[in-house]
């Protein structure tokens, strides 16, 4: 159940919120 | 240990912001998240330790594949790779160390149940530390790992976007609230 709490909390809440309210720099692809 | 590898992760996006969070989310609890399918499958299993309810701490885990050292390498590895393709060489390697970290804080806490080789080939001895055993010191750990996580993520998030601070302040509130509330939930219910 804290597995899935974790899950849900930290991949899907904070990831998204993360990615879309914060302009974090973009990973460079090395040439 | 769940909330741990989260703090870790988040305080490894303070250091490498140019990683996104939710995969090094993803990355952190990897072993965990293929060890699912294999827990139903019954190919992976896990008991309570004898003389005991179960909760939290009082497992004793049997993910021979998935938490085996050598498996635990190949599978960063592959995430690793994986991760490479689309965010670069840079990125597949954390990402991939991230993976592998879950490997080691897991022999700091877990009982000697870590085999090194998958299926426990050989009969090698199992790895643990079994910080386990002495709860209230593993759920400080915990509960460090998630602070000091949660103030690198807050941190880079404030020098990122220094303007407007109530972006940053929310996330990294939020990032603490679900480290706390995750450790609650596996420390008093689960």
């Amino acid at each position: 159940m804290a597995f899935l709490l974790g899950v849900l909390l930290f991949v899907v809440v904070a990831g998204i919120l993360d990615a879309r309210l914060i302009p974090w720099p973009r990973p460079r692809k090395e040439r | 240990m769940i909330a741990g590898h989260f703090g870790l992760a988040a305080g490894v996006k303070g250091r490498q912001p140019q990683v996104p969070l939710w995969a090094l989310m993803l990355a952190t609890v990897w072993l965990d998240i293929v060890f699912a399918p294999l827990l139903a499958a019954g190919v992976e299993s896990f008991d309570t330790v004898p003389g005991t309810s179960g909760g939290y701490g009082n497992a004793i885990i049997h993910a021979d594949y998935t938490h085996s050292l050598v498996g635990a390498l190949v599978l960063a590895a592959l995430f690793g790779l994986v991760a490479a393709r689309p965010w670069g060489r840079q990125a597949g390697v954390v990402l991939g160390a991230v993976v592998f970290s879950h490997w080691l804080l897991d022999l700091i806490v877990h009982r000697a149940d870590l085999p090194i080789l998958p299926g426990n080939a050989g009969d090698l001895p199992r790895l643990g530390f079994g910080l386990w055993k002495v709860p209230a010191a593993s759920i400080l750990v915990e509960l460090a790992l998630v602070v000091a996580g949660a103030w690198l993520y807050w941190r880079a998030a404030v020098q990122t976007a220094p303007a407007d601070t109530r972006r940053p302040n929310l996330l990294g509130l939020l990032v603490l609230g679900a480290g706390v509330v995750t450790l609650a939930v596996d420390a008093l219910v689960a």
